[in-house]
Protein backbone atom coordinates (compact mmCIF):
# COMPACT_ATOMS: atom_id res chain seq x y z
CA UNK A 1 0.00 0.00 0.00
CA UNK A 2 1.28 3.46 -1.06
CA UNK A 3 1.00 6.55 0.94
CA UNK A 4 -2.34 7.68 1.79
CA UNK A 5 -3.21 10.43 0.37
CA UNK A 6 -5.10 13.31 1.40
CA UNK A 7 -6.08 17.06 1.71
CA UNK A 8 -5.50 20.11 3.42
CA UNK A 9 -7.82 23.08 4.14
CA UNK A 10 -6.58 26.28 5.07
CA UNK A 11 -10.02 28.07 6.47
CA UNK A 12 -8.05 30.96 7.27
CA UNK A 13 -7.83 31.57 4.14
CA UNK A 14 -11.06 30.49 2.52
CA UNK A 15 -13.71 33.50 1.08
CA UNK A 16 -16.40 30.71 0.70
CA UNK A 17 -16.73 31.34 -3.32
CA UNK A 18 -17.03 27.80 -4.17
CA UNK A 19 -14.44 27.48 -6.97
CA UNK A 20 -13.27 24.53 -5.64
CA UNK A 21 -16.74 23.30 -5.53
CA UNK A 22 -17.55 24.41 -9.88
CA UNK A 23 -13.81 23.32 -11.05
CA UNK A 24 -14.78 19.99 -8.80
CA UNK A 25 -17.84 19.40 -11.14
CA UNK A 26 -16.73 21.29 -14.39
CA UNK A 27 -13.33 18.34 -14.25
CA UNK A 28 -15.76 15.66 -13.53
CA UNK A 29 -18.77 16.43 -15.80
CA UNK A 30 -21.11 15.76 -12.45
CA UNK A 31 -24.55 15.58 -13.08
CA UNK A 32 -26.96 18.20 -11.41
CA UNK A 33 -27.61 17.60 -7.98
CA UNK A 34 -24.19 15.85 -7.49
CA UNK A 35 -21.59 17.58 -5.71
CA UNK A 36 -18.07 16.00 -5.11
CA UNK A 37 -17.01 18.74 -2.90
CA UNK A 38 -19.32 21.22 -1.24
CA UNK A 39 -18.70 24.60 0.74
CA UNK A 40 -20.53 24.70 3.63
CA UNK A 41 -21.32 28.41 5.93
CA UNK A 42 -20.84 27.57 9.10
CA UNK A 43 -22.53 30.53 11.23
CA UNK A 44 -23.73 31.52 14.56
CA UNK A 45 -23.39 33.93 17.44
CA UNK A 46 -23.77 35.22 21.49
CA UNK A 47 -24.10 38.21 23.36
CA UNK A 48 -20.73 39.67 24.51
CA UNK A 49 -21.35 41.73 27.85
CA UNK A 50 -19.25 44.61 29.05
CA UNK A 51 -20.69 45.68 32.48
CA UNK A 52 -24.38 45.92 31.37
CA UNK A 53 -23.77 46.41 27.62
CA UNK A 54 -24.17 43.62 25.45
CA UNK A 55 -22.49 43.88 21.88
CA UNK A 56 -23.35 40.55 19.52
CA UNK A 57 -20.35 38.67 19.44
CA UNK A 58 -21.26 36.32 15.82
CA UNK A 59 -18.97 34.01 13.57
CA UNK A 60 -19.36 32.65 10.23
CA UNK A 61 -16.41 30.09 8.45
CA UNK A 62 -16.62 28.04 6.10
CA UNK A 63 -15.76 24.40 5.44
CA UNK A 64 -14.97 22.57 1.85
CA UNK A 65 -15.74 19.69 2.02
CA UNK A 66 -14.95 16.44 -0.50
CA UNK A 67 -14.11 13.14 0.81
CA UNK A 68 -11.15 12.08 3.35
CA UNK A 69 -9.97 8.64 2.04
CA UNK A 70 -10.37 7.70 5.70
CA UNK A 71 -8.34 5.47 7.11
CA UNK A 72 -11.40 3.66 8.90
CA UNK A 73 -13.85 4.26 6.37
CA UNK A 74 -17.15 4.00 7.13
CA UNK A 75 -18.68 3.63 3.72
CA UNK A 76 -16.38 0.34 2.56
CA UNK A 77 -17.77 -1.37 6.05
CA UNK A 78 -20.87 -0.98 5.02
CA UNK A 79 -21.33 -1.51 1.70
CA UNK A 80 -22.80 -4.28 1.09
CA UNK A 81 -21.21 -4.85 -2.58
CA UNK A 82 -17.87 -4.14 -1.97
CA UNK A 83 -18.38 -1.41 -5.39
CA UNK A 84 -17.34 1.14 -2.32
CA UNK A 85 -13.09 -0.11 -1.97
CA UNK A 86 -9.81 1.44 -1.65
CA UNK A 87 -8.34 1.35 -4.90
CA UNK A 88 -3.99 0.27 -5.10
CA UNK A 89 -3.18 4.02 -4.30
CA UNK A 90 -4.95 4.14 -1.10
CA UNK A 91 -8.16 6.27 -2.57
CA UNK A 92 -11.28 5.37 -1.45
CA UNK A 93 -13.69 5.13 -5.02
CA UNK A 94 -17.16 3.27 -6.37
CA UNK A 95 -16.56 0.15 -8.58
CA UNK A 96 -19.62 1.05 -10.72
CA UNK A 97 -20.08 -2.07 -12.05
CA UNK A 98 -20.67 -3.75 -8.62
CA UNK A 99 -22.81 -0.95 -7.04
CA UNK A 100 -26.48 -1.37 -6.34
CA UNK A 101 -27.27 1.62 -5.07
CA UNK A 102 -28.93 1.24 -2.08
CA UNK A 103 -27.16 4.53 -0.39
CA UNK A 104 -25.94 2.99 2.67
CA UNK A 105 -23.11 4.58 2.10
CA UNK A 106 -24.58 8.06 1.92
CA UNK A 107 -26.37 7.76 5.27
CA UNK A 108 -23.31 6.44 6.64
CA UNK A 109 -20.62 9.31 5.78
CA UNK A 110 -20.27 12.36 8.20
CA UNK A 111 -18.89 13.81 5.11
CA UNK A 112 -21.67 13.36 2.78
CA UNK A 113 -18.72 12.32 0.30
CA UNK A 114 -20.41 9.05 -1.63
CA UNK A 115 -22.98 11.29 -3.60
CA UNK A 116 -25.95 9.42 -5.59
CA UNK A 117 -26.21 9.66 -9.54
CA UNK A 118 -30.07 9.24 -10.23
CA UNK A 119 -29.66 8.77 -13.49
CA UNK A 120 -26.83 6.20 -13.80
CA UNK A 121 -28.54 4.35 -10.62
CA UNK A 122 -25.43 4.27 -8.75
CA UNK A 123 -22.77 6.40 -6.44
CA UNK A 124 -20.25 8.52 -7.36
CA UNK A 125 -17.38 10.02 -5.39
CA UNK A 126 -14.11 11.95 -5.15
CA UNK A 127 -11.26 10.09 -6.15
CA UNK A 128 -9.08 12.45 -6.00
CA UNK A 129 -9.03 13.47 -9.57
CA UNK A 130 -7.47 10.36 -10.56
CA UNK A 131 -7.79 11.30 -14.16
CA UNK A 132 -5.70 14.71 -13.76
CA UNK A 133 -3.26 12.96 -11.13
CA UNK A 134 -2.58 10.05 -14.10
CA UNK A 135 -1.54 13.16 -16.73
CA UNK A 136 0.34 14.49 -13.71
CA UNK A 137 -1.49 17.72 -13.01
CA UNK A 138 -3.05 18.42 -9.55
CA UNK A 139 -6.71 17.91 -8.48
CA UNK A 140 -9.26 20.41 -9.68
CA UNK A 141 -10.17 22.07 -6.70
CA UNK A 142 -6.44 22.09 -4.98
CA UNK A 143 -5.83 24.29 -8.43
CA UNK A 144 -8.80 26.56 -8.30
CA UNK A 145 -8.62 28.39 -5.03
CA UNK A 146 -7.89 31.70 -5.95
CA UNK A 147 -6.60 32.00 -2.22
CA UNK A 148 -4.55 28.56 -1.81
CA UNK A 149 -6.65 27.34 0.60
CA UNK A 150 -6.47 23.82 -0.57
CA UNK A 151 -3.54 21.36 -1.20
CA UNK A 152 -3.54 17.65 -1.10
CA UNK A 153 -0.35 15.11 -1.24
CA UNK A 154 0.83 12.35 1.09
CA UNK A 155 -0.81 12.98 4.32
CA UNK A 156 2.10 12.73 6.85
CA UNK A 157 3.66 15.36 4.69
CA UNK A 158 0.52 17.15 5.28
CA UNK A 159 0.49 16.62 8.65
CA UNK A 160 4.26 17.48 9.18
CA UNK A 161 3.28 20.88 7.54
CA UNK A 162 0.18 21.83 9.12
CA UNK A 163 -0.34 20.05 12.55
CA UNK A 164 -2.75 17.29 12.73
CA UNK A 165 -6.42 19.05 13.20
CA UNK A 166 -8.80 17.59 11.38
CA UNK A 167 -11.89 18.24 12.54
CA UNK A 168 -13.72 21.66 13.73
CA UNK A 169 -17.89 22.65 13.95
CA UNK A 170 -20.32 21.28 11.78
CA UNK A 171 -17.71 17.99 11.12
CA UNK A 172 -17.55 15.32 13.60
CA UNK A 173 -15.01 14.10 15.86
CA UNK A 174 -11.73 12.62 13.49
CA UNK A 175 -11.35 9.53 15.86
CA UNK A 176 -14.00 7.04 14.17
CA UNK A 177 -13.57 7.71 10.54
CA UNK A 178 -9.56 8.68 10.56
CA UNK A 179 -10.07 10.97 7.99
CA UNK A 180 -7.00 11.78 6.17
CA UNK A 181 -7.62 15.60 6.13
CA UNK A 182 -5.58 18.54 8.02
CA UNK A 183 -7.49 21.66 9.08
CA UNK A 184 -5.95 25.19 9.57
CA UNK A 185 -8.50 26.32 11.55
CA UNK A 186 -10.48 29.87 11.55
CA UNK A 187 -9.94 32.37 13.84
CA UNK A 188 -13.52 31.63 14.90
CA UNK A 189 -13.68 28.33 14.54
CA UNK A 190 -15.93 26.38 17.12
CA UNK A 191 -15.11 22.67 18.89
CA UNK A 192 -16.36 19.62 17.60
CA UNK A 193 -19.58 19.35 18.95
CA UNK A 194 -19.78 23.12 20.54
CA UNK A 195 -23.50 23.32 18.43
CA UNK A 196 -23.46 27.09 18.75
CA UNK A 197 -23.90 27.62 15.10
CA UNK A 198 -25.64 26.03 12.14
CA UNK A 199 -24.78 25.38 8.63
CA UNK A 200 -26.20 28.19 6.71
CA UNK A 201 -27.06 27.17 3.33
CA UNK A 202 -28.12 23.48 4.02
CA UNK A 203 -29.72 24.17 0.78
CA UNK A 204 -26.32 24.44 -1.20
CA UNK A 205 -24.50 21.43 0.51
CA UNK B 1 -44.44 11.97 4.80
CA UNK B 2 -41.85 11.52 1.53
CA UNK B 3 -43.10 8.86 -0.92
CA UNK B 4 -39.53 8.07 -1.51
CA UNK B 5 -38.89 6.18 1.38
CA UNK B 6 -41.60 3.72 0.79
CA UNK B 7 -40.27 1.12 -0.59
CA UNK B 8 -37.97 0.34 1.99
CA UNK B 9 -40.89 1.19 4.49
CA UNK B 10 -42.77 -1.27 2.84
CA UNK B 11 -39.93 -3.88 2.75
CA UNK B 12 -39.12 -3.70 6.04
CA UNK B 13 -43.08 -3.42 7.71
CA UNK B 14 -43.57 -6.63 5.41
CA UNK B 15 -40.57 -8.29 6.16
CA UNK B 16 -41.09 -7.61 10.03
CA UNK B 17 -44.60 -9.21 9.63
CA UNK B 18 -43.66 -12.11 7.79
CA UNK B 19 -41.01 -13.01 10.35
CA UNK B 20 -43.96 -11.35 13.41
CA UNK B 21 -46.67 -14.79 11.74
CA UNK B 22 -44.41 -17.44 11.53
CA UNK B 23 -43.38 -16.52 15.30
CA UNK B 24 -47.30 -16.24 16.39
CA UNK B 25 -47.85 -19.20 14.43
CA UNK B 26 -45.89 -21.00 16.08
CA UNK B 27 -46.87 -20.19 19.11
CA UNK B 28 -50.60 -20.94 18.33
CA UNK B 29 -49.19 -24.50 17.38
CA UNK B 30 -47.57 -24.74 20.38
CA UNK B 31 -50.02 -23.18 22.82
CA UNK B 32 -52.55 -25.42 20.84
CA UNK B 33 -51.18 -28.49 21.56
CA UNK B 34 -50.13 -27.85 25.30
CA UNK B 35 -52.77 -25.71 26.69
CA UNK B 36 -55.41 -26.70 24.41
CA UNK B 37 -54.85 -29.99 24.07
CA UNK B 38 -55.92 -30.10 20.51
CA UNK B 39 -54.91 -32.46 17.91
CA UNK B 40 -52.07 -31.56 15.71
CA UNK B 41 -54.16 -32.50 12.78
CA UNK B 42 -56.80 -29.79 13.83
CA UNK B 43 -53.57 -27.08 14.67
CA UNK B 44 -52.18 -27.48 11.37
CA UNK B 45 -55.67 -27.52 9.26
CA UNK B 46 -55.88 -23.94 9.87
CA UNK B 47 -52.72 -22.99 10.48
CA UNK B 48 -50.81 -24.31 7.22
CA UNK B 49 -52.40 -22.33 4.61
CA UNK B 50 -51.57 -19.28 6.33
CA UNK B 51 -48.38 -20.10 5.66
CA UNK B 52 -48.64 -19.27 1.89
CA UNK B 53 -49.54 -15.97 3.09
CA UNK B 54 -46.53 -15.42 5.13
CA UNK B 55 -44.40 -16.53 2.29
CA UNK B 56 -46.06 -14.26 -0.67
CA UNK B 57 -46.14 -11.08 2.17
CA UNK B 58 -42.01 -12.09 2.13
CA UNK B 59 -41.73 -11.80 -1.56
CA UNK B 60 -43.62 -8.88 -1.99
CA UNK B 61 -41.47 -6.95 0.53
CA UNK B 62 -38.23 -7.93 -1.30
CA UNK B 63 -40.19 -6.99 -4.64
CA UNK B 64 -40.77 -3.49 -3.01
CA UNK B 65 -36.90 -3.34 -1.65
CA UNK B 66 -35.71 -3.54 -5.22
CA UNK B 67 -37.62 -0.30 -6.01
CA UNK B 68 -35.19 1.29 -3.41
CA UNK B 69 -31.95 0.15 -5.55
CA UNK B 70 -30.87 2.69 -7.77
CA UNK B 71 -29.62 -0.38 -10.27
CA UNK B 72 -31.42 -3.45 -9.33
CA UNK B 73 -30.06 -5.53 -11.79
CA UNK B 74 -27.03 -5.76 -9.19
CA UNK B 75 -29.39 -7.15 -6.27
CA UNK B 76 -27.50 -10.29 -6.32
CA UNK B 77 -24.03 -8.34 -5.58
CA UNK B 78 -25.66 -7.03 -2.27
CA UNK B 79 -24.39 -10.34 -0.71
CA UNK B 80 -20.23 -9.89 -1.88
CA UNK B 81 -19.81 -7.86 1.64
CA UNK B 82 -21.15 -10.79 4.24
CA UNK B 83 -19.73 -10.03 7.51
CA UNK B 84 -18.59 -6.40 7.55
CA UNK B 85 -21.79 -5.04 6.11
CA UNK B 86 -25.46 -5.29 8.49
CA UNK B 87 -26.79 -4.67 4.94
CA UNK B 88 -25.02 -8.22 3.48
CA UNK B 89 -26.50 -9.96 6.45
CA UNK B 90 -30.14 -8.29 6.33
CA UNK B 91 -30.31 -9.92 2.67
CA UNK B 92 -28.63 -13.30 3.50
CA UNK B 93 -30.98 -13.67 6.24
CA UNK B 94 -34.04 -12.82 4.55
CA UNK B 95 -33.16 -15.45 1.39
CA UNK B 96 -32.60 -17.94 4.57
CA UNK B 97 -35.81 -17.11 6.46
CA UNK B 98 -37.84 -17.80 3.38
CA UNK B 99 -36.00 -20.35 1.91
CA UNK B 100 -36.20 -22.51 5.32
CA UNK B 101 -39.84 -21.62 5.35
CA UNK B 102 -40.93 -22.50 2.29
CA UNK B 103 -39.07 -25.87 3.20
CA UNK B 104 -41.32 -26.01 6.20
CA UNK B 105 -43.98 -24.98 4.18
CA UNK B 106 -43.58 -28.07 1.81
CA UNK B 107 -42.97 -30.41 4.46
CA UNK B 108 -46.50 -29.39 6.23
CA UNK B 109 -48.32 -29.45 3.06
CA UNK B 110 -47.12 -32.99 2.27
CA UNK B 111 -46.95 -34.01 5.29
CA UNK B 112 -43.45 -35.48 4.78
CA UNK B 113 -40.62 -36.07 7.53
CA UNK B 114 -41.20 -36.68 11.01
CA UNK B 115 -42.79 -34.31 13.39
CA UNK B 116 -39.81 -33.93 15.36
CA UNK B 117 -38.29 -33.04 12.24
CA UNK B 118 -40.56 -30.29 11.02
CA UNK B 119 -40.62 -28.42 14.36
CA UNK B 120 -36.99 -28.33 14.60
CA UNK B 121 -37.19 -27.08 10.94
CA UNK B 122 -39.90 -24.46 12.23
CA UNK B 123 -37.73 -23.47 15.57
CA UNK B 124 -34.47 -23.51 13.50
CA UNK B 125 -36.67 -20.77 10.87
CA UNK B 126 -38.01 -19.06 13.52
CA UNK B 127 -34.40 -18.04 14.81
CA UNK B 128 -33.17 -17.55 11.42
CA UNK B 129 -36.35 -14.84 11.12
CA UNK B 130 -35.44 -12.91 14.52
CA UNK B 131 -31.98 -12.88 13.51
CA UNK B 132 -33.33 -11.27 10.25
CA UNK B 133 -35.44 -8.95 12.15
CA UNK B 134 -31.83 -8.01 14.66
CA UNK B 135 -29.31 -7.48 11.35
CA UNK B 136 -32.30 -5.18 10.12
CA UNK B 137 -32.16 -3.05 13.29
CA UNK B 138 -28.38 -3.16 12.94
CA UNK B 139 -28.13 -1.22 9.50
CA UNK B 140 -29.86 1.78 11.22
CA UNK B 141 -28.71 1.25 15.09
CA UNK B 142 -24.90 1.43 13.60
CA UNK B 143 -25.43 4.59 11.34
CA UNK B 144 -23.67 6.19 14.53
CA UNK B 145 -24.52 9.73 12.94
CA UNK B 146 -27.98 9.50 12.88
CA UNK B 147 -29.17 10.07 16.43
CA UNK B 148 -32.75 8.74 15.58
CA UNK B 149 -31.57 5.57 14.25
CA UNK B 150 -28.79 5.20 17.07
CA UNK B 151 -30.77 4.62 19.96
CA UNK B 152 -31.96 1.40 21.88
CA UNK B 153 -35.24 2.56 19.98
CA UNK B 154 -34.56 1.22 16.81
CA UNK B 155 -34.79 -2.63 17.75
CA UNK B 156 -37.46 -2.15 19.70
CA UNK B 157 -39.76 -0.47 17.43
CA UNK B 158 -38.67 -3.10 14.95
CA UNK B 159 -39.71 -6.39 17.47
CA UNK B 160 -42.71 -3.91 18.09
CA UNK B 161 -43.72 -3.96 14.74
CA UNK B 162 -42.25 -7.49 13.96
CA UNK B 163 -44.95 -9.13 16.92
CA UNK B 164 -47.47 -6.48 16.45
CA UNK B 165 -48.46 -7.17 12.93
CA UNK B 166 -47.73 -10.69 12.95
CA UNK B 167 -50.51 -11.15 15.93
CA UNK B 168 -53.00 -9.12 13.78
CA UNK B 169 -51.84 -10.87 10.27
CA UNK B 170 -52.64 -14.38 11.65
CA UNK B 171 -55.62 -13.56 13.09
CA UNK B 172 -56.96 -11.97 10.39
CA UNK B 173 -55.90 -15.00 8.02
CA UNK B 174 -57.63 -17.35 10.93
CA UNK B 175 -60.92 -15.28 10.25
CA UNK B 176 -60.31 -15.35 6.11
CA UNK B 177 -59.33 -19.30 6.74
CA UNK B 178 -62.52 -19.79 8.22
CA UNK B 179 -65.03 -17.63 6.17
CA UNK B 180 -63.81 -19.68 3.11
CA UNK B 181 -64.42 -22.91 4.43
CA UNK B 182 -67.47 -22.15 6.00
CA UNK B 183 -68.65 -21.36 1.92
CA UNK B 184 -66.92 -24.69 0.96
CA UNK B 185 -68.57 -26.61 3.89
CA UNK B 186 -72.09 -24.86 3.11
CA UNK B 187 -71.89 -25.68 -0.83
CA UNK B 188 -71.29 -29.16 0.37
CA UNK B 189 -73.70 -29.26 3.53
CA UNK B 190 -70.98 -30.81 5.67
CA UNK B 191 -68.31 -30.84 8.35
CA UNK B 192 -70.52 -28.20 10.77
CA UNK B 193 -68.84 -30.22 13.78
CA UNK B 194 -65.48 -29.53 12.38
CA UNK B 195 -65.74 -26.53 11.57
CA UNK B 196 -67.56 -25.39 15.49
CA UNK B 197 -64.03 -26.66 16.98
CA UNK B 198 -62.01 -25.21 14.55
CA UNK B 199 -64.19 -21.45 15.42
CA UNK B 200 -63.52 -22.37 19.16
CA UNK B 201 -59.72 -22.66 18.50
CA UNK B 202 -59.95 -19.71 16.50
CA UNK B 203 -62.09 -17.47 18.96
CA UNK B 204 -59.42 -18.57 21.88
CA UNK B 205 -56.33 -17.65 19.40
CA UNK B 206 -57.86 -14.06 18.66
CA UNK B 207 -58.48 -13.69 22.72
CA UNK B 208 -54.39 -14.23 22.72
CA UNK B 209 -54.03 -11.48 19.72
CA UNK B 210 -55.73 -9.35 21.05
CA UNK B 211 -53.68 -8.92 24.42
CA UNK B 212 -50.84 -9.20 22.11
CA UNK B 213 -51.66 -6.16 20.47
CA UNK B 214 -52.70 -4.26 23.25
CA UNK B 215 -49.63 -4.80 25.06
CA UNK B 216 -47.44 -4.19 22.12
CA UNK B 217 -49.59 -0.78 21.75
CA UNK B 218 -48.38 0.14 25.24
CA UNK B 219 -44.65 -0.80 24.29
CA UNK B 220 -45.57 1.56 21.21
CA UNK B 221 -46.93 4.71 23.69
CA UNK B 222 -44.03 3.79 26.03
CA UNK B 223 -40.89 4.28 23.72
CA UNK B 224 -42.41 7.29 21.89
CA UNK B 225 -41.96 9.66 24.68
CA UNK B 226 -38.77 8.32 26.23
CA UNK B 227 -37.15 8.35 22.58
CA UNK B 228 -38.31 11.79 21.79
CA UNK B 229 -36.96 12.69 25.18
CA UNK B 230 -33.98 11.70 24.52
CA UNK B 231 -33.92 13.02 20.72
CA UNK B 232 -34.87 16.81 22.13
CA UNK B 233 -31.98 16.68 24.64
CA UNK B 234 -29.58 16.10 22.41
CA UNK B 235 -27.70 18.05 19.34
CA UNK B 236 -29.52 20.12 16.30
CA UNK B 237 -29.65 16.84 14.08
CA UNK B 238 -31.12 15.07 17.55
CA UNK B 239 -33.64 18.16 17.79
CA UNK B 240 -34.90 18.15 13.91
CA UNK B 241 -35.23 14.73 14.33
CA UNK B 242 -38.03 14.93 17.35
CA UNK B 243 -39.90 17.81 15.61
CA UNK B 244 -41.10 14.57 12.61
CA UNK B 245 -41.28 12.03 15.40
CA UNK B 246 -43.66 14.73 16.77
CA UNK B 247 -45.04 15.99 13.50
CA UNK B 248 -48.99 15.43 12.08
CA UNK B 249 -47.90 12.39 10.62
CA UNK B 250 -46.42 11.07 13.29
CA UNK B 251 -49.93 11.77 15.34
CA UNK B 252 -51.92 10.43 12.40
CA UNK B 253 -49.61 6.69 12.99
CA UNK B 254 -50.02 7.17 16.62
CA UNK B 255 -53.76 7.11 16.29
CA UNK B 256 -54.49 4.34 13.77
CA UNK B 257 -52.52 2.20 15.76
CA UNK B 258 -54.20 3.11 18.78
CA UNK B 259 -57.72 2.61 16.96
CA UNK B 260 -56.71 -0.74 15.61
CA UNK B 261 -54.74 -2.69 18.43
CA UNK B 262 -56.00 -0.62 21.14
CA UNK B 263 -59.70 -0.08 20.61
CA UNK B 264 -60.06 -3.42 18.71
CA UNK B 265 -58.21 -5.20 20.27
CA UNK B 266 -60.96 -4.83 23.14
CA UNK B 267 -63.44 -5.45 20.53
CA UNK B 268 -61.52 -8.34 19.31
CA UNK B 269 -61.30 -9.92 23.14
CA UNK B 270 -64.80 -9.00 24.02
CA UNK B 271 -66.44 -10.85 20.78
CA UNK B 272 -64.49 -13.51 20.56
CA UNK B 273 -65.43 -15.15 23.78
CA UNK B 274 -68.65 -15.80 22.54
CA UNK B 275 -68.75 -18.57 20.13
CA UNK B 276 -71.55 -17.05 17.07
CA UNK B 277 -73.00 -18.74 14.89
CA UNK B 278 -72.30 -16.03 12.09
CA UNK B 279 -67.96 -15.49 12.53
CA UNK B 280 -68.33 -12.05 9.81
CA UNK B 281 -68.54 -9.66 12.14
CA UNK B 282 -65.80 -10.67 13.84
CA UNK B 283 -63.49 -11.25 10.72
CA UNK B 284 -64.56 -7.57 9.91
CA UNK B 285 -63.22 -6.46 13.21
CA UNK B 286 -60.14 -8.27 13.26
CA UNK B 287 -59.32 -7.48 9.41
CA UNK B 288 -60.28 -3.56 10.00
CA UNK B 289 -57.86 -3.41 13.03
CA UNK B 290 -55.19 -4.92 10.99
CA UNK B 291 -56.06 -2.84 8.09
CA UNK B 292 -55.53 0.17 10.49
CA UNK B 293 -52.42 -0.99 12.13
CA UNK B 294 -50.57 -2.06 8.86
CA UNK B 295 -51.41 1.40 7.55
CA UNK B 296 -50.00 3.30 11.03
CA UNK B 297 -46.71 0.90 10.68
CA UNK B 298 -46.19 1.86 6.94
CA UNK B 299 -46.67 5.67 7.60
CA UNK B 300 -44.59 5.04 10.90
CA UNK B 301 -41.47 3.49 9.31
CA UNK B 302 -41.59 5.97 6.49
CA UNK B 303 -41.54 8.64 9.01
CA UNK B 304 -38.41 6.52 10.67
CA UNK B 305 -36.05 7.15 7.38
CA UNK B 306 -37.65 10.94 7.38
CA UNK B 307 -36.67 11.23 10.80
CA UNK B 308 -33.14 10.67 9.87
CA UNK B 309 -30.61 13.52 9.71
CA UNK B 310 -27.22 13.27 10.25
CA UNK B 311 -24.45 14.82 12.05
CA UNK B 312 -21.28 16.49 9.62
CA UNK B 313 -21.86 18.16 7.03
Amino acid sequence: MSERLGFYFDQTRCTGCKACQIACKDTNDLPVGVLWRRVAEYAGGSWRTHGRTFSPQVFAYYVSMACNHCDDPVCTEVCPTTAMHRDDDGVIVVDEELCVGCRYCEWSCPYSAPQFDADAGHMTKCDLCADERAEGREPACVLACPSRALDWGPIDELRAAHGDIDAVEPLPDGSVVQPNLVIKPHRDAEPVGAGRGSIANPEEV
Amino acid sequence: MNVADLPMAVFTVLAQMSVGAFLVLGAVQVLARTVGGRSAEQVDRLTDPILYAVGASLVLGFAASALHLGNPINALNVLRNLGSSWLSAEIALGIAFGALGLLFTLLQHFKRGSLALRQALASVTAVVGLSLVAAMSMIYYSVDIAPAWSTWATPVQFLTTTVLLGALAVGTALMATILVRRRADAAQAAGSEEQAEDLALITTTLKGVAAVSVTMLGVIFLVTPLQLNLLSQGGPAAVESAQVLSGAWFVTRLVLVFLGAGLMGLFIYRFATVTREDPRPLATVVSVAFGLVLVGELIGRTLFYESMTRIGM
